[in-house]
């Protein structure tokens, strides 16, 4: 049922009506934020926001991906946890092996992301079971290597979490410039319209020739790159790897992927959306803790905001 | 795949292999149960055995409920939270037995109107079950934990301990309570028009649409189910810790899934039975099981499972091309 319309894709606010949306939602909680809080609308808080929200919008860039084939990559935060503990273990306070580490679990990323590929291609199982249980694998992997935190980074290597290039917060930048380059790639690269082409109608892409394995093997091979990158932030946040500091990622990884107009069936979205969507839940939280109001509660506003974002972007197409 | 019956090739052969086929989940759940015996002798023990029917009731309960679902070709994410909320709603009283039957309706009442929700977004606003599930089951946690402010506390009313806990000549009562919900469900799946329905409906929606069937209703239905029987285990998993945190039924969701889906429930819907499902919840607790009993890091759990789902699967696809 994958009827191309084009009468229906006219239209600027059509093609674009789920950025605008979360734009105006965007330009509305800072109008919300500066009314509840003085503190709100100055420069550090912007900046921090920024700076928090750098390791969702990495992890979430790679899910986009997966999502955008019709796919969904729900071993993240499991190898976000792996890539954590492996990164600091290995490490373990010499800063002779901070990079050798950090080669290492960028590469384990992006061999788990591989290996999800190859079971979806050739074991033709749904992404959505073959990521769950290599996300299954990966946390038992995880706490087999230990159930505490593990090892040290060196002093200094905080400077990927709080460092400041220019005045802007180093993460934030590399976000911009990945966010930018992948959004260059998937409009300009061939590899990059095949993504839309496999989401759109996987069939239908493989019966027109299209190579839907390399696109596969690239997309979960760029997301488990993304998610082990993602790791690096956050080690360098906390300053240690811990085994559970994944867990919350895989599903919040969704978020702003369908906020930002992705949809889940595939073929159509973009990762500038998914930008917007993590600033947007980075904000609206933001805006939340200015409000006094318990994380309890934010918990039920984010729960609203997917039921609200996915029932506005009706799918055209229902599937996993 | 390659069974092309050329002459001169065994017919017992064959027909050999078609019963393997036919019986592989109650072939390797037997297996299973065999080489666990041989390795760990205490596996069969009495002790060992209710011990193990205890923990299956809750999962076999939540199964039968995700199994209606999966034949829609949805997911029920939300099955762990509403279990949870059921168990929060249990201490949120006395701690007697005179506030029982409020705390069975309200449970009931909180499981149902969150299937009917899910139910309503997917068959109406054609969101996918995933995020209609996810976003409910993300709901109803902030909504527990603003209730209980994140420290739930209470006791649970002694009759929920004796569902949960108790037994009858060696046999569970929560088993017991599965059994005959197993029982009504496969009725009504297997025997009565709606069942079939179901099957169509999950099968090709729009060939139920053309036969008539408000597939949307058959849909909104079979959500309504996996919410009511997920609050009915939360209490009686709740029952059965005796204690209730925010997290009673945590994971639940994932392993139900598993479980259908080694159990032959397909994903894209209309093809399964809540008997197949019944038996890989059985295939997972021996499973867990057998790795406690042989004294193995209880890390390789998870790692099993993940590995089990993933080939389970696989199977599943080969067999429905072959």
């Amino acid at each position: 049922m994958t009827i191309l319309r084009p009468s229906a894709r006219r239209g600027f606010l059509r093609r674009n009506g789920s950025q605008t949306i979360v734009v105006a939602l965007l330009v509305i909680l800072m109008v919300v934020g500066s009314l509840v809080s003085s503190r709100f609308s100055t420069l550090a808080n912007f900046m921090n926001i920024l700076e928090q929200s750098v390791t969702l919008a990495i992890v979430s860039l790679g899910q986009t991906l997966a999502v955008l084939t019709g796919g969904i990559d729900l071993s993240v935060g499991s190898l976000i946890s792996l890539a954590s503990v492996l990164l600091s273990g290995i490490t373990n306070g010499d800063p002779g092996m901070v990079v050798p580490a950090i080669a290492i679990v960028l590469g384990l990323g992006i061999l788990v992301g591989l290996l999800n590929a190859a079971a979806v291609i050739w074991l033709k199982v749904h992404p959505l079971i073959v990521t769950l249980g290599t996300g299954a694998a990966l946390q038992g992997l995880t706490l087999l290597y230990t159930m505490g935190p593990a090892g040290k980074m060196p002093l200094g290597f905080d400077f990927w979490a709080f460092g400041r290039v220019l005045g802007l917060p180093v993460g934030a930048i590399i976000t911009v410039v990945l966010f930018a380059g992948t959004a260059l790639f998937l409009r300009y690269t061939p590899l990059g319209r095949y993504i839309y082409a496999v989401g759109d109608d996987s069939t239908g892409a493989q019966l027109m020739g299209l190579p839907r394995a390399k696109v596969l093997l690239f997309v979960y091979g760029f997301s488990g790159f993304t998610a082990a990158l993602t790791a690096v932030f956050l080690v360098s946040r906390f300053g240690v790897g811990q085994p559970y500091t994944g867990a919350n990622f895989t599903l919040t990884s969704i978020t702003p992927v369908v906020v930002g107009g992705t949809l889940l069936a595939g073929g159509r979205g973009g990762v500038i959306g998914t930008l917007l969507g993590v600033y947007l839940v980075s904000l609206l939280n933001n805006v939340l803790n200015y409000m006094d109001i318990s994380s309890h509660y934010q918990l039920i506003v984010q729960g609203l905001i997917v039921i609200i974002a996915v029932s506005v972007y009706v799918e055209k197409k229902r599937k996993l | 795949m390659s069974d092309v019956n050329m002459a001169g090739v065994p017919a017992a052969g064959e027909a050999l292999r078609n019963v393997l086929r036919r019986y592989a989940l109650h072939l390797s759940l037997l297996a299973m149960i065999v080489v666990s015996t041989l390795v760990s002798p205490s596996f069969l023990s009495g002790g060992n055995v209710s011990n193990m029917l205890l923990q299956a009731a809750p999962l076999g309960m939540v199964v039968i409920g995700q199994v209606f679902v999966i034949l829609v070709r949805g997911l029920d994410l939300s099955v762990a939270s509403i279990m949870a909320t059921a168990a929060v709603v249990a201490t949120s009283f006395s701690g007697q037995d005179k506030d029982a039957a409020l705390i069975f309706a309200l449970a009931l009442g909180i499981g149902l109107a969150t299937g009917l929700v899910n139910g309503l977004l997917v068959a109406k606003r054609n969101v996918s079950p995933f995020l209609a599930t996810l976003a409910t089951m993300i709901v109803l946690q902030g909504m527990r934990s603003a209730w209980t402010q994140g420290a739930p506390s209470g006791n649970v009313p002694p009759f929920f301990r004796i569902l949960g806990s108790g037994s009858i000549y060696g046999v569970p009562y929560n088993l017991i309570i599965t059994a005959v919900l197993a029982l009504v469900f496969w009725v009504i799946l297997s025997k009565s028009t709606f069942g079939r329905k179901i099957y169509i409906t999950g099968g090709n929606p729009v060939t139920a649409r053309l036969l008539g069937i408000n597939a949307d209703r058959v849909t909104i239905i079979c959500y309504v189910i996996s919410g009511g029987l997920a609050a009915l285990a939360g209490l009686i998993l709740s029952g059965f810790v005796g204690i209730v945190d925010n997290w009673v039924g945590r994971g639940f969701e994932i392993d139900s899934i598993v479980a259908a889906v080694m159990g032959g429930v397909a994903l894209s819907g209309g093809r399964g039975t809540i008997g197949g499902g019944l038996i890989g919840a059985a295939i997972l607790v021996v499973v867990f099981n057998a790795v406690l009993q042989l004294g193995l890091p209880i890390q390789l759990q998870i790692i099993i499972k993940g590995v089990v789902i993933v080939v389970a699967a696989a199977f599943y696809v080969r067999r429905k091309a072959g």
